[in-house]
């Protein structure tokens, strides 16, 4: 036993040794821009939901970039991308790491970056260094990134409104003579279902949109989350009331699970909604589906169009089912942020600008090279190369176009109906907003209760708006494990902060 | 005697049902990336597919160059790690199992601590980047976490302690052997089949491992296979993943299908499987040597 | 170290005891480096982490990081699940495997033999991703061959399997059974085959059939390894294999009461506040607990049977 301890006691004094140069150590590599020179270092890390480009073929990109930088704003920048999949962790991993980036996006985790300070406030600099940025997004929308007044970040600049439409088969419908236009809202869909089902006894009618949901969360009328969603802790705003509600006691979300339910039980919707892996896509294509829910930015002809060659190539329609509504969480869950250790915060932030009203660089940074990653039509639309797609070009992030700077600026994908950016662009102006529009919620002190919060809704509410579980037994029951688990004092944490938010105003 | 034979075709006979069952679901990946993605869809997973398609195939022959490269990394990671781990191993072992060595049991202690407590990712982050600098290089996918394994020294030592007489040593030291001497002429050749158990576990470790790779990582130049394979279907979860894919505000995103996933997965275990008879020869050989010494 | 080798030491004991160590060097300054030198961390735990004064500007928070762990009704069931799970492992995998392994080396070494190890360790090559698409394909209530073939065929009704939490302590436990019982089997079978052939030809001299020998000979025998490997496998029994609880669910909600553990909870919850503070509290209280659980079983086995206890 005392040879332990004195074992120990060595092992304790080495380990402390190398702890300690270990944090010594952050701060010498940050300042990378020794030797360079005159121009300052930028790393902008961006996630890819396209392949990661190998580094010889991001070097060109890189540099066209950093040709026009150097020029605009005196800075060289470093390009990161990432793969969509590990984004979140690898970027805070870097920057708990102390690695340097300069510039990062949220995605749909805004709350969470700010809560564990990765963000640099830009209040002070935003109209010197991102004054372009802040005109394009506009100071109502810029405003859903302010937490206590303090600024954190840029939203990205893209179709904000999702429309809930009923995406069906078109052929379908016009052979039963579906009435697809008495359709005002989701509960209407339900006598077309059964046509369906009883013309089609081998079909289901409905597939769900994602794993754990058949899209019924999207059609609950006008919801403010206030900085949750469908899948976190909720005290919502129902139809622009500024009272924190219980969205699972509301009438709507009853409602829409009794909806849920019938179709469950009479087989209008895919048994193992809650819990499947197959995306509504890959249902349509196997052509035993009739339709699914789901909100898309684009409108209805445009949307169907879209979705056609995913669907297996069948007649694809879509029907509006409710309107779309703009919260804050709409808004800042892509945005861009500064790395709060960064130490070049006005380049970093003067690159960031350029992302949202240069061209140039928003569209090398999606599109690439002209010539080698895509043409450039007469049109102006854009297209791969003779022979080549999106996984064979040596660099593309062409998915990414709703999560980088500015979507209005990107050259539209060969196709794209031009009135259709004009629809989109328009809805972002026309779409009802909500009156917390700009609230932001801290959770910081609930984290033990959104922890447990978040567990009982995962168990319940795939379920509940999925219909495989009976909502006349098991609400009551739901309800009943949320206030064990501390639900009560995140609605009144956030009333609380709502109430002194709209003082505010 | 007429018991013996009874045993000998119980055993038979329940081992060969044994292993029909645990290949079954293994068979049944590997047709499903041989069927056709509707057919999967329509008519669900089956054994007799009601349509055969070698898409998901050709799907990955596209891709065949990263491939190729990314298995290239994972051999020589695989390789050069199992070597270094297992002499690092017995030669931790070795005095561990020596029962004139004073500090036997501080030394049994320290290495099963480990099993014990881990500081968690974000210290071991900081000192592998910023002390060892080991971030996109090579040593990123050999060093952290699997060069050592508590587990398997302990193995070593327990066979060690079992299978090693003590008057074998004994008669060595007295012959003047050093103890450098003495572990690698008898204690390395004695632990063969020790090793073979353990160069199997630690070359699984090393082939199957993508978290090393997921934190040190990023020039796509050092993928292993499975890095690979995780990344594509990480990024299939992300996507479908409840919040990511509204995101995009877009639907246009080409998932690979089904089929394609469980093609991956079938490349993933096929080089397992290619090596997997030679390595095992080694393995059985091995228990057997330590048999016939024992 | 200084002290270790320090020349109060009887000089022959010196003699034998620095060449030893020097052997033991590169694992013990690799373990140093790799595992104990990362350990400092564990002081985050009591941290409110702040990624702007760094690990240590954050303020002091004494135990409120690990509130998270307690405070709840959930923190019972997943404590619950992951000792039962791990208890039905230990206990279902050893005796499954010794099982087997008797079987294996009663058949000797043909050429049979050599494939049937082989075929039972494959399943421990694939990783928990496949191993959960695999389950899916099997338990999928629309597409999935036991609900598709198997019950179909047998003229029963689908059973919707992602959303029955009753069925899974046994799926949980066959397929970890399925994937660990050919690695668990081989590490059995280098020890039996390590067991002195004459005793077996005395004992069959003496008219003992096979049953007797096993009871007799192979089993006592195998005492020391299956205490070795249960004694290990009790410092993690606050741990669960993250992939067999997450993966092969498909992380399904519905299964929460029978599947939730504490690493999936952890997990879970830390997915998204992404709290470094928070997540070395749930590491360290799932080693202490497992420490201690060890120092007691190695206690115990110290008293029973000094020979094979760990340290």
């Amino acid at each position: 036993m005392k040879n332990m301890k004195r074992v120990l006691a060595a092992l304790a004094a080495a380990a402390i040794a190398l702890g300690l140069t270990a944090c010594g150590g952050g701060g010498e590599t940050s300042g990378t821009g020794n030797g360079e020179g005159e121009y300052d270092q930028v790393v902008y890390a961006y996630a890819t939901f396209n392949n990661i480009p190998a580094t010889e073929d991001l070097a060109p990109v890189q540099e066209a970039i950093n040709e026009i930088t150097r020029e605009k704003i005196g800075v060289e920048v470093t390009l990161m991308p990432i793969s969509v999949a590990d984004y979140t962790s690898k970027v805070s991993l870097s920057l708990q790491g102390g690695e340097k980036i300069d510039v990062y996006q949220s995605l749909g985790n805004f709350n969470s970056c700010v809560a564990s300070d990765m963000c640099y406030d830009i209040s002070e600099l935003i109209d010197e260094y991102g004054a372009g940025a802040k005109e394009v997004v506009g100071d109502n929308f810029l405003d859903a990134c302010r937490v206590n007044g303090a600024l954190y970040g840029i939203p990205t600049y893209k179709p904000y409104a999702l429309t809930p439409m009923l995406i069906y088969r078109e052929d379908i419908a016009q052979e039963l003579g579906l009435d697809i236009d008495s359709i005002q809202s989701v509960n209407d869909i339900t006598p077309l279902l059964e046509q369906v089902k009883s013309a089609y006894p081998n079909m289901t009618p409905l597939a769900p949109v994602q794993s754990g949901t058949i899209g019924l969360h999207m059609c609950m009328g006008d919801v403010d989350w206030l900085s949750d969603d469908y899948y976190n802790p909720v005290g919502v705003l129902l139809d622009n009331n500024t009272t924190v509600t219980d969205l699972y006691t509301s009438d709507v979300f009853k409602e829409r699970a009794q909806l849920a339910r019938t179709w469950h039980e009479n087989d209008l919707v895919m048994k193992d909604a809650a819990t499947t892996t197959t995306t509504a896509a890959e249902a349509m294509a196997s052509g035993n589906y009739f339709g699914y829910i789901a909100a898309y930015s684009y409108p209805e002809e445009d949307t169907a169009a879209s979705l056609q060659a995913q669907c297996g190539n069948y007649d694809i329609a879509a029907k509006i089912l409710d309107d779309a509504f703009l919260s804050t969480g709409d808004i800042n869950a892509v945005s861009w942020m500064i790395a709060s250790t960064t130490d070049v915060p006005e380049a970093a932030l003067a690159f960031l600008d350029l992302t949202y009203t240069d061209e140039d660089i928003i569209n090398l940074l999606i599109y690439g090279i002209e010539g080698r990653d895509y043409v450039l039509n007469e049109d102006g639309t854009v297209s791969y190369p003779e022979g080549e797609d999106s996984t064979t070009v040596p660099y593309t992030a062409q998915l990414s176009c709703g999560t980088l700077g500015n979507f209005f600026k990107m050259y539209p994908t060969e196709g794209t109906n031009p009135e259709s950016l004009a629809w989109e662009e328009a809805q972002n102006k026309e779409a009802e907003t909500s009156v917390a529009m700009g609230f932001t919620f801290d959770s910081s002190s609930l984290k033990t209760q959104y922890t447990a919060v978040k567990n009982v809704i995962s168990q319940y509410l795939p379920g509940l708006l999925c219909g495989s579980l009976d909502p006349d037994t098991e609400l009551e029951k739901f309800e009943q494990a949320l206030m064990d688990a501390g639900y009560q004092d995140i609605l009144d944490a956030k009333q609380e902060q709502l109430d002194a938010w709209l003082a505010q105003q | 005697m007429l018991q013996s034979k009874a045993f000998d075709r119980f055993a038979s006979i329940f081992l060969g049902c044994l292993v029909v069952i645990t290949l079954l679901p293994i068979v049944l990946i590997v047709i499903s990336s041989f069927t056709a993605e509707d057919a999967l869809i329509q008519n669900g997973y089956s054994f007799w597919p009601q349509e055969w398609s070698l898409d998901a195939y050709y799907y990955m022959v596209k891709q065949g160059a990263v491939i190729l490269r990314s298995y290239g990394v994972s051999i020589f990671v695989t390789v050069v790690g199992t070597l270094c781990s297992v002499l690092i191993t017995t030669m931790l072992a070795y005095p561990m199992s020596r029962k004139s060595f004073k500090y036997r049991n501080v030394l049994s202690f320290f290495v099963f601590f480990t099993m014990l407590f881990n500081g968690g990712i974000v210290p071991a982050y900081i000192m592998w980047t910023q002390i060892f600098h080991i971030k996109n290089t090579i040593f990123a996918l050999l060093i952290p976490n699997y060069l050592v394994n508590a587990f398997n020294v302990i193995l070593v030592k327990n066979y060690y302690s079992n299978n090693v007489p003590d008057a074998l040593l004994e008669a060595a030291q007295i012959d003047g052997a050093s103890e450098m001497t003495i572990f690698r002429r008898i204690m390395l050749p004695l632990a063969v089949p020790a090793i073979a158990t353990i160069s199997l576990f630690t070359g699984l470790c090393y082939w199957n491992d993508w978290t090393n790779g997921l934190y040190y990582i990023s020039n796509e130049k050092l993928y292993s296979i499975q890095m690979l394979l995780m990344n594509i279907m990480n990024n299939i979860q992300a996507l479908r993943a409840n919040s990511t894919a509204s995101l995009l505000g877009t639907g246009a995103v080409d998932l690979p299908g089904t089929a394609i996933r469980m093609a991956m997965a079938v490349i993933g275990i096929l080089p397992i499987l290619l090596v997997y008879p030679f390595v095992q020869k080694h393995l059985v050989r091995g228990v057997v040597v330590g048999a016939v010494k024992g | 170290m200084k002290k270790l080798l320090h020349p109060k030491a009887a000089k022959s004991s010196r003699a034998s005891n620095t060449p030893l160590l020097l052997i033991a060097l590169p694992g013990i300054i690799y373990l140093l480096i790799n595992n104990y030198a990362p350990m400092l961390g564990i002081f985050l735990a009591f941290k409110d982490y702040s990624l702007i004064k760094g690990p240590f500007g954050s303020d002091w928070c004494g135990f409120q990081n690990f509130e998270f762990l307690f405070k709840t009704k959930d923190a019972f069931i997943m404590t619950r699940n992951t000792i039962l799970y791990n208890l039905a492992f230990i206990i279902i995998g050893t005796a499954v495997a010794i099982f087997v392994a008797i079987l294996m080396c009663e058949l000797g070494e043909r050429k049979r033999v050599k494939f049937y190890q082989a075929a039972m360790l494959l399943p421990n090559l694939l990783s928990w991703v496949v191993i959960g698409f695999i389950a899916y394909a099997f338990l999928n209530a629309d597409t999935g061959f036991i609900n598709n073939s198997f019950l179909a065929w047998l003229g029963l009704d689908p059973v919707s399997w992602y959303s029955e939490p009753g069925a899974w302590p046994a799926i949980l436990i066959i397929v970890n059974l399925w994937k660990n019982i050919g690695y668990q089997s081989i590490i059995f079978m280098a020890s039996i085959s390590g067991i002195d052939k004459s005793l077996y030809e005395a004992a069959a001299m003496d008219g003992a059939g096979k049953l007797r020998q096993i009871r007799a000979i192979t089993l006592p025998l195998l005492k020391p390894t299956v205490i070795m490997l249960t004694l290990m496998s009790i410092g993690r029994i606050f741990y669960s294999d993250f992939g067999l609880f997450y993966q092969v669910p498909q992380n399904s909600g519905a299964l929460f009461a029978t599947t939730q553990t504490i690493d999936t909870y952890v997990y879970r919850g830390l997915m998204e506040l992404n709290d470094v503070g928070m997540s070395a509290a749930a590491g360290l209280y799932q080693s202490i607990v497992g420490f201690i659980l060890v120092l007691i079983a190695n206690k115990i086995v110290r008293k029973v049977d000094a020979d094979n206890a760990l340290f």
